[in-house]
């Protein structure tokens, strides 16, 4: 079991686990570092545009600070010029003298500005440049102040050159005038970009401190010198770094003040520049990065080759869906292990293909024996077959049997062996098979039947098998040739003979004890009625003579009717007509039937509650007498009889116990059996016909009952006892209650009162129909006189006494009635007196339907 | 026991009918009902056997099938006492088989009758056997 089911899950193929293949690894490997390197890519960008964004803004700073420092030296030394002329005597003296100057400047090249000797009014004395005479400078701020104390000033209008120039200025005596030199700022920033910015193109631009006013530019100088910066884009983001410059180009800026003046050098950096060398940097990162992976991909495609594809060829090749060994498959581009495994494989190979050889060679052996035995199956000549012997169905069949039988393989294959047996033998085979079967066995013969409905004698012979796992018999069905039927009936015939023995034994006996009862009496009625015919008799005599007669001629109608009935009710020709019926007054007139008044009383063990029976009265009375009859008979030295009843179950069970001659223990089975009697001499003068309980058995199984026997031996007594349905549904009793004990006298009431749509009830005696009265109080009663037991004129009295006067009553009955008769009848409401007889039922049914109906008016 | 010869002719040969069927008594009874015999009846093979010692009577009417002894058996018995080698035995049986007639005869029987019978005939045959 567990192996087929592995089978099947290998022929499946692999199972649909959620596991990856390695190519899946593979790729997730794979995309899962393109990831990294992305994100790394980023990481490198920003990290390497941080840096050279901190490394210009360093720069700028730097240059910032040394151009502040240059121009703070510059600034001194064009102090320490004007000073010292200022301090020459030759100064005063010149602004002293009319005429122009004679000085020669030889202080250095002031190429971008001039040097000056002013006076008060403004005019200049003495200029390093050929300078218009007159007070060039009469409307200079700075020059009030600058003739009393040195001045730097800046952005200043120099009036000589019409340029934004810066002045430093130092005053010549007390008022006297001063010197001033005045530097056109335009160039600075040229000089500064030409000297310190070096390849990084820094800017420089100086401003005053308030940021108001540029004071010179490195870039376009002409155009911003000692222009207003307030409201630009560069003014505006005063604290940053990194802000738009005038011309609105982004620049990381640094920043330094100039000593000892209100000014603020600038040097900023481009930022785009900057970036595109920190994108140039990165991007080589990413060239490493790149190469990494591409690095990765190589070594992963590698791994492919070499481990998961082999893998695969070799999955495909064990699959069986390429063809050559495993080795071959993988070749030379498998890794090691991946070859071993191949070369493994391809052992394993070598070696199941050895084994399935082996087996297949077994296997062919296998079928061509089975083959030879099928050929032994199929060929035989006479039919075969095996059948499951839980369901027998036919498992399989021969030709033989296919062509003897009539039906083909196929119908053959839904059919049981019961189909090929005629109806009334399937019993007996059931039975057979139902017991043990030994596991070889020779039955027969058979008769089967063939499908064209003809049968035949068959000799079965069958053992037990095993095929398909099924249980199974195998049969061998076998035409009986003439003479081994003939010989096999004869045998049967005999066996039957045998059995048969018994029971004509039986019947011989019964044959002689008919013989012998019917001899007796006929002796006397034909003896007696020749001494009547033969001889002058006494009237005494012949009334004795005619006395036995008539006692003798009753005991054989007697006899002759016990052995009708028994042919009867053995042929289920008895017709029982089953009514409620009280069995205590039944066992009562049994008891008075039977009872010697001489001998010892029968005792009656009846409670007087006993529920109603449901029973034909007659031949259950006949059950009664016929027990206590053999109760009295078998009792010869007296002894005590008791007769009870009693509910059991839902039945109720009637026993007699006597003290008699008892049964011993070897004749208890067949105390029921016809014609058997207990064979010992205290009993051979006890008369019997040996039909008594054989028809009380018959009797109480038509009931639905079982009668049994039990005693302690010979000596001991007898126990005899039966069971009798309870009537159950009495209380649905009908509208008129037929007392009457002619059973088909009742019938024929009965089915009168039915055609005039009137329900009735019927009881056999006067007691049962007390007690329906009482259960179910019916509207009309139609009465017999002549009953057994209570009769009918003490069955109305009482009737009348409980159910009052109202109940219609209509007597028929056969007993001869006096005029007084009539009149107590009369007296008691009896509405009409019918004399039984052809036509009278229906007479009576009118009756009671009219006085139902009248009945029916008056209320 | 019962008798229906006045008592006091003590020397007249006795007749024992035995049948356990009292019709079947009485009707033999009455068949040879004679003041040339006593008559006496026994219900019952023992009964016989008992009247045949007492009485040692001339004929011996006896039922084969009763109770107790068989009449078979007490025809044997009879045959068997030298003291009763006068007694003739008529058997009477209902039973017809002639096994049975062999076997009476054989054991002895003088006669035999079969139920049922002629009145007469047991009458002219016990009259045979008395050698009236």
């Amino acid at each position: 079991m567990v192996v087929q089911q592995r089978e099947r899950e290998l022929r499946r193929g692999p199972p649909r686990r959620p596991d990856w293949s390695l190519r899946n690894y593979m790729a997730l490997f794979m995309a899962v570092l393109f990831i990294v390197a992305i994100l790394a890519a980023f990481a490198v960008r920003s990290m390497a545009e941080q840096d050279a964004v901190q490394a210009a803004v360093a720069d700028a700073n730097f240059a910032a600070q040394t151009a502040a420092t240059e121009i703070a030296r510059d600034l001194v030394l064009l102090q320490q010029t004007s000073a010292q002329l200022a301090a020459n005597p030759q100064a005063a003296a010149i602004l002293s003298s009319p005429g122009s100057c004679g000085l020669t400047f030889s202080g250095g090249d002031f190429s971008n500005g001039h040097l000056d000797i002013i006076t008060p009014d403004g005019s200049v004395k003495c200029s390093s440049k050929p300078l218009p005479v007159g007070p060039v400078y009469g409307a200079a701020e700075w020059l009030p102040t600058a003739v009393h104390t040195p001045v730097t000033a800046a952005p200043v209008l120099d009036p000589v050159t019409g340029q934004i120039s810066a002045v430093v200025a130092s005053p010549i005596g007390a008022g006297l005038g001063t010197v001033a030199a005045i530097v056109t700022l335009a160039p600075l920033g040229a000089n500064l970009a030409g000297s310190l910015g070096g390849p990084r193109h820094l800017e420089f631009m100086v401003t005053t401190r308030d940021g108001r006013t540029a004071l010179t530019r490195s870039l376009a100088p002409e155009r911003w010198v000692g222009t207003a910066l307030g409201g630009t884009a560069f003014a505006r983001s005063v604290s940053q770094v990194e802000r738009p410059d005038v011309d609105g180009t982004v620049r990381l800026y640094g920043r330094f003040m100039v000593a000892s003046t209100s000014w603020i050098v600038f040097a900023g950096a481009d930022k785009a520049t900057a970036l595109s060398a920190a994108d140039q940097l990165s991007n080589r990162d990413l060239a490493v990065i790149l190469a990494g992976v591409g690095v990765m991909l190589v070594v992963t495609f590698v791994v492919y080759r070499r481990i998961a594809e082999p893998v695969r060829r070799l999955s495909l090749v064990i699959r069986g869906r390429s063809a050559g060994g495993a080795v071959n498959a993988v070749g030379t581009t498998g890794a090691a292990e991946v070859t071993n495994l191949a070369w493994d494989f391809d052992r394993l190979m070598a070696t199941v293909k050895n084994e399935l050889a082996d087996r297949l060679t077994k296997e062919r052996q296998a079928v061509d024996s089975e083959r030879n035995y099928r050929l032994l199956f199929e060929g035989h000549p006479q039919p075969m077959w095996l059948y499951d012997v839980s369901t027998l169905r036919f498992l399989k069949v021969n030709d033989a049997a296919v062509e003897r039988y009539g039906y083909s393989r196929d119908e053959f294959l839904t059919m049981t062996i019961k189909d090929i047996r005629p109806r009334q033998d399937v019993p007996k085979f059931l039975e057979l098979i139902a017991g043990t079967q030994p596991y070889f066995d020779k039955t027969g013969p058979w008769r089967h039947l063939m499908k064209d409905g003809s049968t035949a004698q068959v000799l079965v012979t069958s053992h037990a098998t095993t095929f398909d796992d099924h249980d199974a018999r195998f049969v061998l069905a076998e035409d009986l040739t003439e003479s081994q039927q003939l010989e096999l009936e004869l045998h049967q015939a005999r066996a039957r003979a045998e059995a048969n023995a018994e029971l004509s034994k039986a019947k011989d006996e019964m044959v002689s004890m008919v013989s012998h009862e019917m001899r007796t009496p006929l002796a006397s009625i034909v003896g007696f009625a020749e001494l009547l015919v033969t001889r002058k008799v006494t009237p005494e005599q012949r009334s004795e003579y005619l006395g036995v007669m008539l006692q003798e001629g009753r005991r054989l109608t007697a006899l002759i009717s016990d052995f009708l009935d028994l042919r009867r009710i053995e042929g289920g020709h008895l017709t029982m007509r089953y009514a409620p019926a009280d069995i205590k007054a039944l066992i009562k007139r049994g008891v008075a039937l039977i009872a010697d008044p001489t001998g010892t009383p029968i005792e009656i063990r009846v409670p007087d509650d006993m529920p109603l029976v449901r029973i034909d009265g007659d031949s259950i009375f006949r059950v009664v007498a016929n027990l206590l009859s053999n109760a009295h008979k078998y009792s010869p030295n007296g002894g005590a009889i008791v007769i009870g009843a009693g509910v059991v179950a839902d039945m109720v069970e009637v026993y007699v116990e006597d003290k008699g001659l008892g049964i011993p223990a070897d004749a208890l089975p067949n105390v029921f059996r016809r014609f058997f009697r207990v064979d010992n001499p205290d009993r051979n003068g006890i008369k019997g016909t040996g039909l008594g309980l054989a028809i009380c058995k018959n009797i109480v199984e038509a009931h639905g009952g079982t009668i049994s026997v039990r005693s302690d031996g010979l000596g001991k007594g007898s126990y005899f006892s039966f069971t009798v349905p309870l009537a159950r549904d009495i209380a649905q009793t009908g509208d008129v209650l037929v007392v009457e004990d002619d059973s088909g006298f009742a019938h024929l009431l009965q089915a009168e009162l039915t055609g005039l749509g009137v329900s009735s009830i019927w009881a056999a005696d006067a007691e049962t129909a007390e007690r329906l009265m009482i259960k179910k109080k019916a509207r009309a009663v139609v009465l017999d006189l002549l009953l057994p037991g209570l009769q009918g004129e003490a069955f109305l009295e009482r009737l009348r006494v409980q159910h009052g006067a109202g109940i219609p009553v209509v007597v028929v009955t056969l007993k001869d009635l006096g005029p007084a008769e009539s009149l107590v009848l009369h007296k008691a409401g009896v509405t009409a007196i019918l004399r039984k007889g052809p036509g009278m039922a229906e007479t009576a049914a009118n009756m009671i339907a009219t006085s139902l109906t009248a009945e029916l008016v008056a209320s | 026991m019962r008798t229906r010869t006045p008592p006091g002719l003590q020397v007249m040969r006795t007749v024992v009918i035995a049948d356990d069927e009292s019709s079947m008594r009485l009707l033999v009874h009455a068949t040879i009902e004679s003041d040339d015999y006593l008559v006496v009846e026994a219900a019952d093979g023992a009964e016989a056997w008992a009247l045949v010692q007492t009485h040692k009577p001339a004929l011996v009417l006896l039922d084969v099938q009763m109770p107790g002894r068989s009449g078979l058996e007490v025809l044997r018995s009879i045959k068997a006492d030298p003291s009763l080698a006068a007694t003739k035995v008529i058997l009477l049986t209902a039973k017809a088989q002639e096994s049975d007639i062999e076997s009476g005869l054989i054991a002895g029987a003088d006669f035999y009758l079969t139920k049922p019978f002629s009145p007469l005939d047991l009458l002219t045959r016990v009259e045979e056997a008395l050698q009236l």
